[in-house]
């Protein structure tokens, strides 16, 4: 594997490797290939290059109409300019159809926004997709688990949206662990007085909130919930389960997105106390770090609705 | 096969639409009459095709942008034989049916796109063409749209694609016959030029007659000439085309033939005896 940093790197040495393997991969581009850091990967497959422009309704049917002649099309640019631009194209030409299409969507969040303000920054596109059938939604939580949700997604046959950042997300995972297919993983478990279900780019910050929790007393178990609406939520369910309380934290809508998934699976299962933490509001400019910590992403924030 | 014999495949494509209307209780039938006899054309003489192995790879592609004249596509796959038995009642739009009310390819054998959602086929052809392409093979993809349907932007974001990968395997019919759902297309949009809209981009256009069988084989032998960039052909049609009180009324975007209107359409489709 090559050495890469962040999300959108990922992505490019992702596809790169799987072009290598398979030349029916392709990457599809609406004049993001800089965005995607997919340079070099052009200059290596020009043929599997397919430039559209800053055009993502027409950018999606081409991948539609590629996929249909058995080429497996990567569509990677700016998360709403896809799923709010180009809804209607991935609703109706690929969900509709369950074709072999895949979208890697970055600047997700305020993270991913950051500086660029609303109009890059983009927290509806998880709740939009949940809202349609045929769709595998992967939240990997930094660079590296981006990498591996990029391998993931080719092994899946049908349409998969890979929610990604800007680049500058903080490394929790190490580059070798797996994504994985359970849907949750444990990342910290110091007792379940409540558990902490964390997606996205903010997982760093639920792992910190833990820490200062333990420190008072309060035992609190992290877990990264990297896939919604999977066909199998055992093992999310034996954790609720498990559970006193649960606490959500995305950097999203609080409406229609992990949080909500979450809050379905719990009163559902095994009825009981579910807070969320979300975006309510349109946010602004900002650097990343400052950014979170204003809407609520503290550690300290999140600790806080965890004492609640 | 001989201009004479297509012409009267495409009036029994136009009776079948019809019929399958009528039975139905629903649909488009102006806009289906309207591109009769492209639709014939291309699948009873000039496309590449196998009704018995309908996933070919090698097989010319189509398709129906404006979806809602997908009677007439049901037609057409059904007397070419692309169904297991030839259908009599299509219940066309009824629950469970095959037969959508637009065009879905995982539900109709033959389709192969799905569509209806005006504007997006020209993209998704776009997107089959690279693919022949890149896959070094040599069948084309064929492409009807109406005219309304080019006040649709992702349209334009099609046409930008198929020429700058100078798509010349990507043949677009434009059903210019002059109306769309809410009126003319003139008094909605305040002009119809489109030979010289998608000329602008850099496409090889043709005009033509479209309810002309020979004009629309002309056109295609110069469009199969062409190399290295998209072809349209913008075919001059009647809305309703083959029945009298049907042509160039746009109460027939959207309508159903009394019993009456569909024994008129016997006359004069079928030569039944008035």
């Amino acid at each position: 594997m090559k050495d890469f940093k962040g999300t959108r790197e990922a992505f490019a040495t992702a596809i790169t490797e799987l072009t290598e393997k398979n030349p029916e991969v392709m990457f599809i581009s609406s004049d993001s290939l800089k965005a995607m850091r997919a340079v070099p990967y052009a200059e290596a497959f020009p043929a599997n290059y397919i430039e559209c422009g800053i055009a993502e309704q027409g950018t999606v049917n081409v991948a539609a109409g590629l996929s249909t002649c058995g080429i497996i099309p990567f569509v990677a640019t700016y998360a709403g300019f896809l799923t709010m631009r180009a809804c209607e194209q991935m609703r109706t030409f690929i969900a509709y159809p369950n074709l072999n299409v895949k979208f890697v969507g970055i600047n997700a969040g305020l993270i991913g926004g950051e500086r660029e303000g609303v109009t890059h920054q983009f927290y509806e596109d998880v709740s939009i997709l949940s809202a349609i059938p045929n769709f595998t939604i992967f939240l990997p939580a930094d660079g590296n688990q981006t990498y591996h949700a990029v391998k993931e997604a080719a092994a899946v046959n049908g349409p998969v949206y890979i929610r990604a950042g800007s680049g500058r997300e903080v490394d929790v995972y190490d580059k070798e662990t797996p994504f994985s297919l359970d849907g949750v993983r444990i990342l910290k478990d110091y007792g379940r007085d409540t558990v902490i279900f964390a997606s996205g780019f903010v997982l760093d910050r639920a792992l910190e909130a833990a820490e200062i929790l333990k420190k008072e007393g309060v035992s609190v178990t992290v877990a990264d919930i990297n896939i919604i609406n999977g066909k199998d939520p055992s093992k999310i369910i034996s954790l609720i389960r498990s559970a006193g309380k649960i606490v959500t934290v995305e950097d999203q809508s609080i409406n229609g997105g992990m949080g909500s998934y979450i809050q379905a699976l719990v009163c559902e299962h095994d009825p009981k106390i579910v807070r969320k933490l979300g975006l309510k509001t349109f946010a602004e400019s900002g650097p990343a770090k400052e950014l979170a910590d204003a809407y609520g992403y503290s550690p300290e924030g999140i600790a806080e609705l965890v004492r609640a | 096969m001989e201009t004479k014999q297509l012409q009267k495949i495409a009036d029994t494509l136009r009776y079948e639409a019809v019929r399958m209307v009528w039975e139905g209780k629903d649909g488009h039938p102006g806009p289906a009459l309207s591109i009769a006899d492209i639709v014939t054309t291309l699948y009873f003489d000039e496309m590449n095709i196998d009704p018995d192995n309908p996933g070919w790879e090698d097989r010319d592609r189509f398709i129906l942008s404006k979806g809602h004249a997908c009677p007439i596509i049901y037609a057409a796959l059904n007397e070419k034989g692309y169904f297991t038995e030839k259908i009599e009642h299509f219940n066309l739009r009824a629950l469970h049916s095959d037969f959508q009310g637009h065009p879905v390819s995982q539900k109709t054998v033959g389709i192969d796109s799905t569509s209806g959602s005006l504007g997006n086929g020209i993209a998704i052809g776009a997107g089959m063409a690279i693919a022949g392409k890149f896959h070094k093979k040599d069948y084309r993809v064929f492409v009807v749209v109406g005219d309304g349907e080019l006040q649709e932007g992702v349209v334009w974001e099609g046409i930008n694609v198929a020429s700058s990968h100078k798509l010349d395997n990507l043949i677009v019919f434009v059903d210019r016959n002059g109306w769309q759902s809410g009126g003319s297309v003139e008094d909605v949009i305040g002009g119809n030029n489109v030979a010289q809209r998608i000329g602008a981009f850099g496409w090889h256009t043709i005009e033509i007659d479209g309810n002309d069988i020979d004009q629309i084989k002309k056109a295609l032998a110069e469009a199969n000439s062409v190399k290295g960039k998209p072809i349209a052909i913008v075919a001059d049609c009647i809305k309703g085309k083959g029945l009298d009180f049907m042509e160039n009324d746009n109460a027939w975007h959207k309508g159903v033939p009394t019993d009456e209107q569909f024994r008129q359409a016997g006359i004069q489709l079928k030569g039944d005896a008035k």
